[in-house]
């Protein structure tokens, strides 16, 4: 066999390998969502404190920030701070809105969460998991950022703590909400 | 006799079910099952949607059972995951791309093997030029030896 057949299979063998160990165990948080740049999904369901029903078409011409998250998960308990820091900071922005979808979980968990880390935004009970699946959600937390024209523009998979809040603040929220003025409400 | 037959008749027929307005619950399920096995449980990796016990897969197949009660086709469904978590929710990658090499993979590495063991088996099976009857040529001295052998023999 010449030197280039052995190459030539030897590329073939790595190829085929890389390609069935991402398929079998690539992590799904590094797979591009196919979702930036289409239309956000809408969707309605009962605020988690008061059962008021939200929707997200209420708040069309906004820039929105959709954080899914639970109770029950330890990662989304690590961002939690920064979450309050985000809307502390953008809060007064007349086009700013931020959002929390609580996911798989029981409504009196959610509450007791809420009210031992701190709530100052509003969150939406997806009761049967339908509007994480709309959003082609993996798994908490998972944050979405909305323009003013309701197209989803990027999302995150994981905690935005570290390097990433310090991205997701700069580079992903201030350009959408300083690329143009306010509109009036 | 007879009005009291007619009676239970029209009775039955009165609460019978109406075709076009009952769900058949059991082939919603059969569906359920063949389109949910084409999907992957996105948080389970290697098992699809109906083998899988995670909370999100069982949504997902609630969802699949509540499309098919809306009149969605299998390929409308399937399409609608597609739409939300890209190929990656395939358990079957779609054949074109970087995808052909999955599918021809398997079969490429058999042939070689395949190739490789024929060449190695051929040259066990085949006997070593001597045994063959084609003997190596002889060298000058023997050539002259074997000559002269002739000679003193006649």
């Amino acid at each position: 066999m010449s030197r280039s057949t052995q190459v030539i299979i030897t590329g073939i063998l790595l190829a085929l390998l890389v390609l069935f160990y991402q398929g079998l165990w690539g992590d799904p948080k590094h797979i591009p969502t196919v979702l930036i740049g289409t239309s956000a999904p809408e969707f309605q369901g009962p605020d988690v404190e008061s059962g008021e029903l939200i929707s997200l078409s209420q708040f069309h011409g906004k820039v929105i920030v959709l954080n899914f998250w639970a109770s029950w998960c330890q990662e989304c308990k690590t961002e939690h701070e920064n979450l309050l820091r985000l809307h502390a900071r953008f809060r007064n922005h007349p086009d700013f809105v931020m959002l929390g979808v609580n996911y798989q979980d029981e409504p009196e968990a959610a509450r007791t969460y809420l009210r031992l880390y701190g709530s100052s935004f509003r969150h939406v009970r997806d009761i049967k998991g339908t509007v994480a699946i709309d959003y082609g959600v993996y798994g908490v937390p998972e944050t979405f950022v909305i323009d003013r024209e309701g197209i989803i523009r990027y999302k995150w998979v994981g905690p935005l703590v570290g390097e990433i809040f310090t991205h997701f603040t700069q580079q992903v929220l201030l350009p959408l909400l300083n690329s143009r003025q306010s509109t009036p409400t | 006799m007879r009005i009291l037959m007619f009676i239970v008749f029209v009775s039955l027929v009165a609460a019978g079910p109406t075709g076009a307005t009952v769900v058949d619950e059991t082939a919603i399920d059969v569906q359920t099952r063949e389109i949910a096995k084409t999907l992957r449980c996105t948080v389970c990796q290697t098992e699809n949607l109906w083998e899988s016990g995670a909370p999100l897969a069982h949504q997902m197949r609630e969802v699949i059972r509540e499309r098919l009660r809306q009149g969605q086709t299998p390929e409308e469904i399937r399409a609608y995951f597609l739409s939300r978590y890209g190929e990656y929710i395939l358990m079957e990658p779609p054949k074109r791309g970087i995808n052909w090499f999955i599918w021809i993979g398997p079969f490429l590495l058999l042939s070689l093997g395949g190739y490789l063991l024929y060449r190695e088996l051929r040259r066990w099976v085949t006997p070593p030029p001597s045994e063959e009857g084609h003997p190596p040529p002889l060298d000058e001295a023997s050539q002259k030896r074997i000559e002269q052998e002739l000679r003193s023999r006649v």
